[in-house]
């Protein structure tokens, strides 16, 4: 009865659910295949290359980086590769493989690794990545001469060189029709091809558990009625552009997204503002990643200010009666 | 009846199978038993015998002055070997009264009380002298708990059989084995309590035992609930949030809200103490997992040796195995397998190799808030857990952590792997020393 038995022991709780942050960052990667095939389909090995030197830019930016800074490298946790799909899908398929690369370094390297890794970044690191290409447009330019003798000529693919939806209706040029829009319609980014397969991997996110739907709805619901009140066609606005991939995917992303439920519906309802500024107000492009970057600044205010009250701290007024109902 | 949803909370894999069909069956006694004389909240008791006294079952061994504190009794009869300090399962050291157990048993004379007969005094006075405390877990003597203050009336009295922990079993075989007993239990409750409506709560996963309980109950003021099979439906102030609606303030206790909420064990050792004066001397143990041999709901004697019990059940199947006294969510595991089984064991967890992991290794919060969704205390778990790690007591303090019932529901569901309940475990002690300095000054 002496006999030692081999006993592991832990804290509790003794039982865990099986989701992993690597599972759910899997899972949202495999959400977004659909519309990366579609937009393959339309471009070619244009799309395929750029989606290619992003994931492969993301696992050598990531092990870099966290080498500097002394890290084991969590390439297991599939952060990275996301992060590189979701650039890869930010660009058009005309973009040279060299900008989507730095716009990838940056995103990974910088916005996520030198922030303090996962978790503790407090801008989307792929929507940072992409406007630090904007914002560092002499930079690029200059980049963009050095390397013009790289770019990768695969031909032509003639809807490459149509005006992008987004583009049409700031000019206010006859738009495609809504079924195509939906479905599936070659001309912007390459997460801009199809809302439809967007809308699959999304359905499959929210049945996995791994977005909720206040942020999606409040962002899609602002655009709606604030289009109705300028006047503009909703439906096209809701169509065109990253305004899909971002609701559900971006603006959703945990890291930068408030965790209180009242905080998503603001986050929602002001990204969902921001983007009409931009869309209607100033330039046609982009107003989807402007306007979840800005409210990811503001996410730590809005959690400080929309913290439910714990259990037993609203009480309602008791009726104790002796024992009579 | 059944009850309103309280906020929160989640649906655990239950695992009841392997012990719910088991009835309540007793198994050889053990060479040596050892007696803690602290098995509840409170004060210590103070051993009442010497290393070489003979005592019988049933014997008082130790007791207290202390108005919250609860006697302790020899379940069964021989020499006391030596009295000495000794792990229990909570990884503290307690006196023990260690006793070497008789092969020929000799018990002390029980009663036959007239149950219409015992008045509110008889009614405490058996239950203290028993050695009752909330067999549920909690621990906390049952003799204090059913004297509320008398400017906190109690007008609902809640029988716990909820049973919400995945695996265990004892409560359910309780209700179907001892329904009889449970409902004089009750009974005996809203007399000493002057409290007309009793509640018995049990999950919908039980439902052989709310259709035994509502065939046997034939009084009016025991209303049998079927609550929602949901996790954490079992813990105290959730229960009084489903079955009343009432809220129990941040640090309140459910006198607060007029109410008081017992085991359906405890209820029954209430009978046998009033009826027979029967101390606390064992209790049902469910004995199960993948990892046991024979699964089972035993009647354990108090002080009986872990492993001398799973030896009884035949015994751990594969190592490296999982051992958690309780159940699998708020348990704890054991490093060796001689501490005692005390009156809050419920159940004995036994998991396997592929389930027994260790500290598992974490990544920083990634904010996913699922552990928000789900908290029934509608508590931050996430910001508790940065500020734990980060010995930002302060900070955690004002995330409410002193609130934390530490049913583990955030920790099962963090997809970061996080211990949140370890850090919540380590920052409380640091956050009420906080408060005690503040206090002081």
């Amino acid at each position: 009865m002496n006999d030692k038995k081999k006993l592991v022991v832990s804290s509790a709780p003794h039982l865990r659910d099986k989701g992993t942050v690597g599972n759910a960052m899997r899972d949202v990667f495999i959400a977004l295949i659909p519309v990366s095939l579609v937009s393959i389909y339309f471009f070619h090995w244009y799309a395929a290359i750029t989606i290619g030197v992003c994931l492969l830019t993301a696992v050598l930016t990531e092990v870099l980086f966290r080498k500097m800074l002394k890290k084991e490298p969590t390439l297991h946790d599939w952060s990275a590769l996301l992060t590189g799909l979701f650039v890869a899908l930010l660009f058009p398929a005309t973009t040279p493989w060299w900008k989507a690369a730095i716009a990838t370094f940056i995103a990974v390297g910088i916005a996520k690794e030198l922030m303090g890794g996962l978790g503790r970044n407090r801008f989307n690191p792929a929507l940072f990545g992409r406007v630090a290409l904007i914002i560092l447009a002499p930079l690029i330019s200059f980049i963009d001469n050095q390397f013009a003798a790289l770019y990768i000529n695969l031909g032509t693919v003639d809807v490459m060189t149509q005006a992008t939806p987004l583009a049409m209706l700031h000019q206010g040029m006859e738009m495609p029709g809504y079924g195509e829009l939906f479905f599936a319609f070659p001309g912007g980014a390459l997460g801009e091809t199809s809302p439809f397969f967007l809308l699959i991997g999304a359905a499959y996110l929210f049945y996995k558990g791994h977005i909720g739907w206040r942020i999606p709805v409040s962002i899609l619901g602002t655009v709606v009625v604030l289009t109705l009140l300028l006047g503009e066609n909703p439906l096209h606005h809701l169509l065109v552009g990253s305004l899909a991939l971002g609701a559900f995917f971006m603006a959703t992303d945990w890291v930068t997204s408030p965790f209180t439920n009242r905080g998503k519906v603001i986050f929602g309802i002001a990204i969902g503002a921001l983007v009409i500024l931009f869309r209607v107000g100033l330039a046609p492009t982009e107003g989807v990643a402007f306007g979840i970057l800005i409210m990811n600044g503001f996410v730590p205010m809005i959690e400080n200010a929309t913290t439910r009250y714990q259990f037993g701290r609203v009480r309602k007024a008791v009726a104790v009666t002796s024992g009579e109902e | 009846m059944e009850v309103k949803a309280f906020l929160g909370g989640i649906n655990v894999p239950h695992y009841k199978s392997f012990s719910e069909k088991q009835e309540i069956k007793e198994i050889k006694l053990p060479k040596q038993i050892i007696i803690p004389l602290s098995q509840h909240i409170g004060a210590p008791c103070q051993p009442l015998v010497k290393e070489g006294d003979r005592v019988k079952a049933g014997q008082k061994i130790g007791d207290s002055d202390s108005f919250v504190s609860a006697p302790v009794h020899a379940s069964l009869s021989g020499t006391v070997s030596s009295i000495e300090d000794k792990k229990i399962h909570s990884g503290e050291k307690v006196k023990c009264i260690v006793i070497d157990v008789d092969k020929k048993q000799e018990s002390i004379e029980y009663a036959d009380n007239d149950l219409e007969k015992v008045s509110k005094e008889d009614i405490v006075k058996a239950v203290k002298e028993a050695g009752i405390v909330g067999m549920g877990g909690a621990a906390f003597p049952t003799a204090v708990k059913i004297q509320p203050p008398p400017d906190k009336p109690v007008d609902a009295l809640i029988l716990n059989g909820c049973e919400c922990e995945p695996y265990l079993t004892c409560d359910h075989r309780i209700m179907l084995e001892k329904a009889e007993e449970l409902l004089q239990g009750v009974k005996l409750l809203q007399k000493v309590l002057d409290v007309k409506k009793a509640y018995i709560c049990i999950e919908d996963n039980k439902m052989d035992a709310i259709s035994e309980l509502s065939e046997k109950n034939d009084d009016p003021g025991i209303v049998i609930m079927k609550t929602p099979t949901k996790y954490p439906q079992g813990a105290e102030k959730q229960l009084i949030k489903a079955t009343l609606d009432r809220e129990v303030p941040p640090g309140g206790l459910p006198f607060d809200v007029g109410a008081l909420v017992q085991n359906v064990g405890t209820a029954v050792a209430v009978y046998e103490a009033v009826k027979y004066n029967k101390p606390l001397l064992e209790r049902v143990v469910t004995v199960t997992g993948q990892n046991i041999a024979e699964p089972g709901n035993i009647m354990v004697k108090i002080g009986t040796p872990l492993d001398h019990l799973l030896n009884e059940c035949g015994g751990i199947k594969e190592e490296p195995a999982k051992v958690v006294m309780g159940g699998p969510m708020t348990g704890v595991a054991q490093e060796d397998l001689e501490v005692p089984v005390v009156k809050a064991i419920t159940g004995i967890t036994v998991l396997p190799p592929a389930m027994a992991f260790g500290e598992l290794e974490y990544m920083e919060c990634v904010r996913c808030g699922k552990c928000v969704e789900d908290c029934p205390m509608l508590l931050y778990p996430n910001q508790i857990s940065i500020y734990g790690e980060a010995g930002m007591y302060e900070k955690a303090e004002k995330w409410n952590t002193m609130d934390c019932i530490e049913c583990g529901i955030c920790a099962y569901v963090c997809p970061a792997q996080r211990p949140i309940v370890k850090f919540v475990q380590q920052a409380k002690p640091q956050i009420q020393n906080l408060q005690n300095s503040r206090n002081n000054t």
